[in-house]
């Protein structure tokens, strides 16, 4: 079968993929490069492209508190990650059953919260969390991303609900199924993609997050990003650590998106031409 | 016999009673030997190499004293943040902090810390040999406010010196060690490009940086600060300064103007570039440090004298007790102890930590053995350049003043715009004073 002429690798589009993915790549493969050098080789100039590898960036990293502050970090993205589905994938169902007036306005008063900047939210947050003693804990952590989080579910899964025919539901309840049943056997398998591509978004909002990390916690809940910026000495840069921690990072959102990528792109796309 | 036996059974009684009194009262007789017994105290700092040595004594006190010590540590820009938020809030997490040099003197007139001076003046909480005037005055300036009371007292010290990396080529083209701007110009446009070696290094933070060169030639950053904070960043002097500055850079390595302390200090060592004027912790690595690679032809010296003053830049970092810590006197009782004649010589002597403020420290024997490198007496010129905020003008007290960031912001700007020949220096310099005023008022600062 011969392929369109649109779809054959010539020399020219293999190019331009060349440079585009050289363009998007070069940032993380000298981030990557980087952290396998000592904090000597990094500050040689010109920099040395060929280098005898080291996995002492990585080891410290292991022995600091850089490793506690990475568990943190998986704990409070994937514990907000999943609150915010378990709450926002049924309010999304119901808001796109719901045919009653002042829906538009609900939808929008939900969107309200991810509207402003989080550094409005801040310090009302940190006053709060003072007084009630949720400052550098994981449940503090986990509530501020939840919050956060719940409208970009709602939002994000209305659409995907809006496309499944009611009728379907209709029918099984006829056949004697009961709402329950309906909405976990019948209407979530067809919205996976939806969940997928939700909840990356979720966990990458709540794992690159930085700022609110910075300001509610302190040592014992003290997230990734925060711990990465803590090589930042006053006597100098530890930028192979600095290097390493960034890789590592990265590693979960990559492994966590590769993992569900087969739902990714039908879950980021559904949208746009089912809309 | 009945006189035994009667002895006998009054010392049983006697003892009887006493340790039944004993066993009444255990806990206030032990809570005198360690009155803040039990007590954690909870502390925060930026990262610092004298707090990582600091918590190899931590034990040894939480052991005297009965009490322990939660000490957070954080990055610079991290812990100011955090503790800068703490602090205005009216927040009381911390017993004791760092009160950051950039941070000192607005935290000191917002009255967010604790006055010192309540405790050394009791005997009962200070002890004679505690000595709070034994710390180094040039780096107490930050921490007093304007009747004179201290809110912190200095753990390290950064005084501005002059690395030469090159003397073996300085001496083969017969140049001297400059001791003024002119022959500092001289000396690193006639040694840049010389086997490949730059004339001078330097590194992003301008504002750090530039000054000593305008107060040099008589300008500053502010018209009298900290009484009047009017900036002056356009006076014949301030432009004079920036120029000189931006020549120097001249014989600088490509890309000095995004060049972090690193990069510079990294330039130094290896021999890159010849000059480097810095806090004297980035300098003496040059004939301290194992990375060296230029300790036979190294020197440290004072830095250049402009042809009006000779300003030095030098800072101090201090601990001090938020004005609603919980346990001030247990902070007090551990602030006297990290900052002890003891814990710091101990400190110089076990880890070679040389950036102390205490004079009697700096001047003792056994510190100027250990700092005095191929006959350089390094802690004495240290011990100079930290003094002499102190000695007439607080000349760093433009440094401290709540209005420097947003100044300090405006300077950098501009002169990387002459640096990289965007525009003349009178030019930029117009601007910026505009620019400057402008953005202060917009900050709510009255001119």
């Amino acid at each position: 079968m011969n392929m369109p002429s649109s779809r054959r690798a010539t020399p020219g589009r293999l190019a331009a993929i060349s440079a585009t993915l050289l363009i998007l790549l070069s940032p993380f493969l000298w981030l990557l490069q980087m952290s396998f050098k000592s904090n000597d080789q990094i500050l040689q100039f010109p920099p040395p492209l060929i280098f005898t590898p080291t996995l002492e960036n990585y080891i410290s990293l292991w022995h600091s508190a850089f490793s506690a502050s990475f568990v943190n970090s998986l704990l409070s993205a994937s514990l907000s990650t999943s609150l915010a589905l378990l709450f926002g994938v049924p309010a999304a169902y119901a808001l796109s059953r719901w045919t009653g007036r002042g829906k538009h306005s609900l939808s929008f008063a939900i969107l309200v919260t991810r509207m402003a900047p989080p550094i409005a939210f801040t310090i009302p947050f940190f006053l709060f969390y003072r007084w009630i003693g949720l400052l550098d804990t994981i449940t503090g952590l986990v509530l501020v991303y939840t919050s956060f989080n719940l409208p970009l579910v709602i939002w994000m899964m209305q659409p995907f609900f809006d496309t499944i025919p009611v009728s379907l539901e209709e029918a099984a309840l006829v056949d004697g199924a009961r709402t329950r049943t309906v909405f976990t056997r019948i209407v979530l398998p067809m919205v996976t993609p939806g969940i997928a591509a939700t909840a990356i978004l979720c966990f990458l909002y709540a794992w690159n997050d930085f700022f609110f990390a910075l300001i509610l916690t302190r040592t014992n809940a003290r997230t990734a990003p925060v711990a990465v910026v803590n090589f930042m000495n006053y006597e100098g840069w530890e930028w192979g650590k600095i290097a390493a921690g960034g890789s590592l990072v990265m590693a979960p959102v990559l492994i966590f998106s590769l993992a569900v990528r087969r739902y990714l792109v039908s879950g980021l796309t559904a949208g746009a031409v089912k809309g | 016999m009945k006189n035994t036996s009667r002895t006998s059974s009054i010392t049983r009684r006697t003892l009887l009673k006493a340790s039944a009194a004993l066993a009444a009262f255990p806990a206030p007789l032990i809570a005198q030997t360690k009155p803040f017994a039990g007590i954690t105290l909870h502390g925060a700092s930026f990262q610092h190499r004298f707090f990582t040595l600091l918590q190899k004594y931590i034990p040894e006190f939480e052991e005297s004293s009965g009490m322990k010590v939660d000490l957070q540590l954080s990055a610079f820009p991290v812990y100011n943040q955090q503790a800068n938020l703490e602090l205005s809030s009216g927040g009381s997490a911390y017993d004791f902090v760092n009160v950051t040099f950039i941070l000192a003197a607005r935290w000191v007139a917002a009255g967010l810390l604790t006055d010192l001076d309540e405790f050394t003046s009791d005997p009962n909480l200070t002890p004679a040999e505690w000595n709070p005037k034994d710390f180094v005055d040039g780096a107490q300036v930050p921490y007093r406010d304007a009747k004179g009371a201290t809110y912190g007292y200095s753990w390290e010290g950064g005084a501005m010196l002059m690395g030469l990396s090159r003397m073996d080529l300085m001496e083969k083209k017969g140049l001297k060690i400059p001791k003024t701007f002119a022959e500092l110009q001289q000396v690193c446009a006639e040694i840049n490009g010389t086997d490949g070696v730059a004339g001078i290094t330097s590194f992003q933070l301008h504002h750090w940086n530039l000054p000593p060169y305008i107060q040099g030639f008589g300008g500053n950053i502010f018209r009298k600060p900290p009484g009047d904070i009017m900036p002056t960043l356009n006076t014949p002097e301030t432009i004079q300064g920036i120029e000189f500055y931006a020549n120097l850079l001249k014989s600088a390595p490509r890309g000095v103007l995004t060049y972090t302390e690193d990069q510079a200090r990294q330039s130094l060592l290896t021999g890159r570039a010849n000059i480097f004027i810095h806090s004297s912790s980035w300098v003496t690595p040059i004939l301290l440090s194992e990375e060296s690679k230029v300790k036979d032809t190294s020197r440290v010296v004072r830095s250049p004298a402009g042809p009006v003053h000779d300003y030095p830049a030098s800072n101090s970092q201090g601990l001090g007790i938020p004005k609603n810590a919980k346990n001030k006197k247990a902070a007090w009782e551990f602030i006297k102890w990290a900052l002890s004649p003891d814990i710091s010589m101990r400190l110089v002597k076990e880890h070679g930590h040389s950036s102390v403020c205490r004079r009697s420290i700096i001047t003792s024997e056994a510190y100027r053995k250990l700092n005095t490198v191929n006959g350089q007496d390094l802690g004495a010129m240290y011990l100079e350049v930290l003094e002499l905020p102190a000695k007439g003008e607080n000349y760093m007290a433009y440094r401290t003043v709540k209005e420097f960031p947003i100044v300090g912001d405006v300077l950098n700007k501009a002169f990387e715009q002459v640096a990289t020949g965007q525009l003349p220096a009178k030019d930029a310099m117009n601007a910026a004073q505009d620019q400057a005023i402008a953005a202060l008022r917009r900050a709510g600062t009255q001119l």
